[in-house]
């Protein structure tokens, strides 16, 4: 048996690393890590075992006592030998970085940076090759060290870098900028500096070097309007038509990243970026790249989604060349990884978020049933991504009137994802929710059936006010149109208390949707006025409470609308209404707050406070002439004679509406 | 047709009356608002007998800005079917805008419209404007009445084969006043001039009551 295959085992190997005594030297320490670095290279097992087995520190430590023989004055076989360790060492640590984060932490633990750039500038070109190398792979991970350019040395070793003529070492330095560029002020450091202009000469390189500066472009300019623009006026349009070109180039991977940087210019200064024709070029580009594999299938729907955000035209375009069958047929595809799974559900999602075309191209039951089990992945972004997408589709009031969606499994799984450990899940299951449950008494039942209305009653208190939002206005749909049991059973769960302590929440949209959803409560539902009344009038107190502090006019519409239901029952409801509009025995001098609702410039809030008004001086209600009397004193009916042309047609009628009420009541009297 | 999101089911919060894109301002009403019902009579009378069913409509959402609604019909003692017959309906709303008073589609003719918009008494001083272009850029932000065409979709709650036909379609006049609505069932196919009568309900036991929702 050959003595050599024994010497191999890693134990082995490791053995021979380092320097000092015990370590191999001379050709046997060469060929020792040449062999490590060849049988870690792509194997990931190996590299763990080697990691484990402390060859990183021994590994850094010949480089470093390489480097600095090599960097004496030596000459000859020496440097010769020297230069070959290095490269090997350069490449093995290299290699540990890889695509393996415990190994990032080894090498940069064992302090390799210093030393790896160290020999940036050796004589030996395949040495500076393979220490750019080892640098690149180190900074392709999130915890590689940091350059600050504000630091004129560092700016100044990045500039060295990039004027190289060597490509490694102009990679490493686009690796180095698009890693470590985060703020406005570096941006335009780099940018004042030239870093731009260098990369533009450089877009006509090799595939990897192209890449690279895509990628720093797009990190340099990244939300940055002053930057960004001034990148697009370079060269007379000359670096914005570099980057049109190179979205049609052979590589999926540069085409990507072309698109990805022309998405950064055209939102840090749309200006430049405006043309329809360059934008709908984008989508067909990154909707064909949806079908490449690995990582540009997996990053192609996240840069589509950012393209078309909000933008219904763009969202057209996208329909037009396929994008939703594209994305649902890789959907079905059998173990779809999930970084790819979110894009694909994201893009969905924004697809589904204005057009209705859109969104009834996903109701095949293959569709939704693979985004019901999208809820249930281990990945905590697609059960995110899938929520978003199944509340963008049902933002259709067609789909969901047609009682699609309807099945227990998908309302079941959000009330389920409502009790996720992660807030962002919580938020977007109740987004789902909020719209799931509108206009469909079967998913009401479903959710109340199944523990969905204690949940959204326990978020409600919770200290997160977006939970808290999503939940009232879960509550809020659910009571649109609910049959009596189903309000009281809400109210029950809900109670006065919380429901009051809603009303008064410090956020003002939650005090809105607390007070619409109390409109809901008692809208054509006598009996349920009773709870408004009861325990001391604690809500209707709650809503005077907010129409008098007037935090907001949406606040003041949702309130009006309580009143204005409330007053659409009894006479004693009528009665008691009236009596917190107009109290007895105040001051006439003090103008009601009703009174300036109906001199608002929101018609809406008009709108509201004039069904009140409406609704007390119904003639068919014995006391409504006392109350037309009350208005009277109080100056309202004044107003509302002024109002008889209201620039607002619906005001208009119901001012008409009023004063024919009370003039009948006049005559009734007389 | 693209639909945005339906916010509320009270009309447009806007609090100024001017459009903001140079258009027309879309027509609106508190009374015709998701969560309204409305109920009355078709006459589907022929020349064989007089019938007539009662009806029951909820609006189920409204957006303004493209002049889209959607909503339920309910049509009792229908002699085919044993339990109500439930239609989902699209409507459009005449805004001059997203809509004209030209159908432009569902066996329709500029013809067939006039003489339907015509039959409508509200419709009269319209008359001239609308035969000359169909009533493109018409702003009847301001009139107090609403035109609508509303075309069933589906059905609810029976089969294809209940024996019903959902072919034709609505022309419907709107009364901003008191919620009315008045129709015209239009089916090359059917009796013609079947009409629709309906009154707001008000929802109170004395009065009218609004409720709401919010999409997300």
């Amino acid at each position: 048996m050959p003595a050599s295959a024994a010497n191999n085992r890693p134990e082995d190997l490791t053995a021979r690393l380092g320097v000092g005594a015990g370590a191999a030297q001379g050709e046997a320490l060469l060929k020792a890590l040449r062999e490590v670095k060849n049988q870690i290279i792509g194997n990931k097992t190996k590299k763990l075992l080697y990691l484990h087995l402390g060859a990183v520190p021994k590994i850094v430590s010949v480089l470093a006592a390489a480097a600095a023989s090599s960097s004496s004055d030596s000459g000859g076989i020496s440097r010769g030998g020297d230069a070959a360790v290095i490269v090997q060492a350069a490449a093995a640590i290299g290699s540990f970085a890889c695509g393996v984060e415990d190994g990032v932490r080894a090498v940069l633990d064992a302090g390799a940076v210093p030393h790896l750039t160290s020999i940036l500038s050796h004589d030996d070109e395949k040495v500076v090759d393979a220490g750019a190398r080892s640098l690149k792979m180190i900074f392709q991970s999130e915890l590689a060290p940091k350059y600050d350019v504000l630091q004129e040395k560092n700016l100044n070793f990045i500039l060295s870098l990039l004027d190289s003529d060597n490509e490694n070492v102009t990679e490493l330095a686009a690796s180095i900028i698009a890693h470590s560029c985060e703020t406005n002020e570096q941006q335009k450091a780099l940018c004042d500096a030239g870093v731009l202009l260098r990369f533009v000469s450089l877009l006509g390189g090799s595939s990897n070097q192209k890449d690279g500066c895509l990628e720093s472009i797009a990190a340099v300019i990244k939300n940055n309007p002053e930057v960004s623009s001034r990148f697009s006026c370079t060269g007379n349009g000359k670096a914005l038509n570099a980057l049109a070109n190179l979205i049609q180039d052979r590589y999926p991977h540069t085409r990507l990243l072309a698109c990805k940087c022309l998405i950064a210019v055209g939102h840090a200064s749309p200006c430049y970026v405006e043309e329809l024709q360059i934008k709908t070029k984008l989508v067909l580009v990154l909707v064909e790249l949806l079908e490449e594999p690995g990582r540009v299938g997996n990053e192609a729907p996240f840069s589509l989604k950012t393209l078309i955000a909000d933008d219904e035209e763009l969202h057209k375009q996208a329909l037009s060349v396929n994008a939703i069958e594209k994305l649902c047929s890789i959907l079905q595809m059998s173990s779809v990884q999930a970084r790819r799974l979110q894009g694909i559900l994201l893009a969905l999602a924004e697809l589904c978020s204005k057009l209705e075309k859109c969104r009834c191209q996903l109701m095949s039951p293959q569709v939704l049933n693979l985004i019901v089990d999208a809820l249930k992945h281990d990945c905590m972004d697609v059960r995110v991504a899938a929520c978003d997408c199944i509340r963008n589709i049902t933002r259709s009031l067609k789909n969901l009137s047609a009682g699609c969606l309807s099945s227990e499994a998908f309302i079941v799984r959000l009330v389920q994802l409502s009790h996720d450990p992660s807030t962002s899940v919580q938020i977007a299951a109740l987004g789902a929710l909020c719209n799931i449950v509108i206009n469909c008494a079967t998913r009401k039942s479903v959710l109340i059936k199944c523990g969905g209305v204690s949940q959204l009653v326990q978020l409600s208190k919770s200290m997160d006010s977006a939970l808290r939002s999503r939940s009232v206005l879960a509550l809020r749909n659910l009571m649109f149109l609910a049959d009596i049991t189903d309000k009281e059973f809400i109210l029950k769960e809900l109670t006065l208390c919380t429901l009051a302590s809603l009303i008064y929440d410090s956020e003002c949209s939650i005090q809105e949707q607390a007070l619409a959803l109390t409109s809901d409560l008692v809208d054509g539902c006598s009996q349920s006025v009773k709870h408004v009344l009861a325990e001391d009038s604690i809500i209707l107190d709650a809503v005077m409470r907010q129409l008098q502090n007037a935090s907001s006019i949406g606040v003041c519409i949702q309130g009006m609308f309580v009143l204005s239901n409330i007053a659409a029952g009894s006479e004693s409801d009528k009665d008691t209404v009236m009596n917190y509009l107009v109290p007895p025995h105040t001051d006439s001098c003090i103008p009601s707050f009703t009174i300036k609702f109906l001199q608002s410039k929101d018609i809406l809030l008009r709108v509201a406070s004039l069904w009140c008004f409406v609704n007390l001086t119904d003639p068919a209600s014995v006391g409504s002439s006392r109350r037309v009397a009350r208005l009277q004193d109080a100056g309202i009916v004044l107003q509302l004679k002024s109002m008889l042309n209201d620039p607002c047609l619906d005001c208009k009628l119901r001012v008409r509406m009023i004063l024919e009420q009370c003039m009948e009541l006049e005559t009734a009297q007389a | 047709m693209p639909v945005r999101v339906v916010e509320s089911s009270t009309p447009s919060q806007d609090s100024g009356l001017e459009s903001r894109t140079g258009r027309p301002p879309p027509p609106s009403c508190s009374l015709l608002s998701a969560g309204r019902a409305f109920s009355g009579t078709q006459n589907v009378s022929s020349l064989q007998k007089d019938e007539a069913w009662k009806v029951n409509v909820r609006i189920q959402g409204i957006d303004l800005d493209n002049g889209y609604l959607c909503g339920t019909m309910e049509a009792l003692n229908v002699p085919l079917a044993d339990t109500p017959v439930v239609t989902f309906w699209e409507g459009e709303l005449v805004d001059g805008n997203n809509f004209t008073f030209f159908t432009r589609k569902w066996e329709a003719t500029p013809e067939d419209d006039i003489r339907h918009w015509s039959k409508f008494p509200s419709f009269a001083p319209l008359l001239s404007q609308v035969e000359a272009d169909g009533g493109k850029n018409m702003d009847l932000s301001n009139y107090p009445y609403i035109f609508m065409r509303w075309k069933e979709q589906y059905f609810v709650n029976v089969g294809i084969d209940c024996g019903l036909t959902i072919a034709g379609f609505y022309y419907v006049c709107f009364s901003c006043s008191d919620g009315s609505i008045n129709g015209f069932y239009y089916d090359p196919n059917s009796s013609p001039f079947q009409k629709l009568e309906l009154k707001c309900i008000p929802g109170g036991c004395s009065g009218y009551t609004f409720s709401s929702y919010q999409l997300l």
